[in-house]
Formats: C-alpha cells, structure tokens, sequence
C-alpha cells in the first residue's frame, strides 16, 4: 500500500488554504486521511508554512512518497 | 565632499542590488510553490466553463495534488493523456482570464478592502467590505 503526502484544498473559493496530509494514495477521492502533518496558506505575504517536522520526517522515513509541490514545501523547511 | 558622495553612491548600489537580487529569489521561490495555487484560483472562478469530466480532472490535479499516473488509474485513460487534458485546461482558464480578468479584478478589490480595513475600526464597514468580496 502506497502512502503519499500530499497536499489537499481547503478554505472557501478564491480564498485558498491547504492541509499537508499523509494519505493512501488508493483512495485519494474520499477525503480521508491517515494523518495531518501540516498547513500551506498562500494568501499571506509572503506564504506561511507550518508542517510537524517529527511526523513528516517520520513518514518519509516509513516510505511514504511526497509529492512534487509537498516535496518543494518540505525543502523550504528545512527537511530533507 | 566628492568622497562622501561617491561613498554614498556605492551604498545605495549595494542597497539597490540587494534588494534586486532578493526579490528574484523571492520570486523564484514563489513560481515554484505557487503554480498550483495559480492554477485553483483560476479554476475557482472559470471551473464552471469547463465540460463534466474536464472539471473532475482538473480538481483531482489541482485541488488533491494527484498525480497524471494516479488520474489516469482513475479515469481509465493514458497518463499522456491526462497531461493533454491539463494543459488544454489550463489554456482555456488562462484565455478567459485574459479576456475578463474577473481573478486581476478580485485581487484589486481585496487589496483595497484590506486598505479600508486597517483605516477603520468601525464593525460595519468592516462587514461591509467582507461583504464585497464575498459578493465576487
């Protein structure tokens, strides 16, 4: 079982907020997740960041795959 | 006298400089992140304009962060496909926000109304205002 963190929309339209989520990537539709590890939110100047970096670094360590823009986010962070 | 000015130039070169270089690499940072986000905006407001099965795969793209494989499992068609389908949308939303410009005018309005917003302490015109976007 593939796990991905990913990012998932939420917040109103035209007001754009985003959760980092760890997710099976089987069922990526549903709304479940496994877990939050973090927010995005682009409406700040600049953007906020905030990710648990103990979960995330855990999650990557058990395989679970990021993805390309979480993946950007995370080096932003400072994790690798 | 000449000295000090020469000195004076010098420093607000660097100064000038600095600041150039720091706003590309802001603006870099940005284009990176941000592309999604670009993209959500314009499909908030010109999503309806697109066909039933354009909109399913747009959001699973933009909205969940899926990936053109994982899409493509879902939808039953090829990966290179899916890219197409994304990049056909995304000239479509970008044509009619070049023609209507409904996401540059809702940026100025906020802009404004988060202006009026810090000049008043006033709860209704507060109301008010977040009204006007709610409008958009």
């Amino acid at each position: 079982m593939a796990v991905k963190i990913r990012l998932r929309r939420m917040g109103q339209k035209k007001a754009p907020y985003y959760r980092i989520v760890v997710a099976d990537s089987r069922s990526p539709r549903d709304g479940k997740c496994i877990e939050e590890i973090g927010t995005y939110d682009p409406n700040t100047e600049p953007s906020t960041f905030k990710v648990n970096e103990e979960l995330a670094k855990k999650w990557i360590a058990n395989g679970a795959q990021p993805t390309e823009v979480v993946a950007k986010i995370f080096k932003q962070a400072g994790i690798n | 006298m000449r000295c000090q000015e020469k000195i004076l130039d010098t420093l607000l070169y660097v100064v000038y400089y600095t600041q150039g270089v720091a706003f590309c690499v802001l603006r870099i940072r940005r284009e990176n992140v941000e592309k999604i986000v670009v993209q959500g905006r314009l499909y908030d407001f010109y999503g309806e304009l697109l066909t039933e099965h354009q909109r399913t795969v747009y959001e699973d793209a933009v909205y969940n962060d899926m990936s053109l494989s994982e899409i493509a499992a879902i939808q039953g068609i090829s990966r290179q496909g899916v890219h197409d389908l994304i990049k056909r949308c995304d000239k479509i939303l970008n044509d009619y926000e070049a023609k209507l410009h409904l996401v540059e005018k809702f940026d100025t309005a906020r802009r404004k109304v988060e202006q009026i917003q810090s000049l008043t302490t006033d709860h209704r015109i507060k109301q008010l205002t977040t009204e006007i976007l709610e409008d958009f």
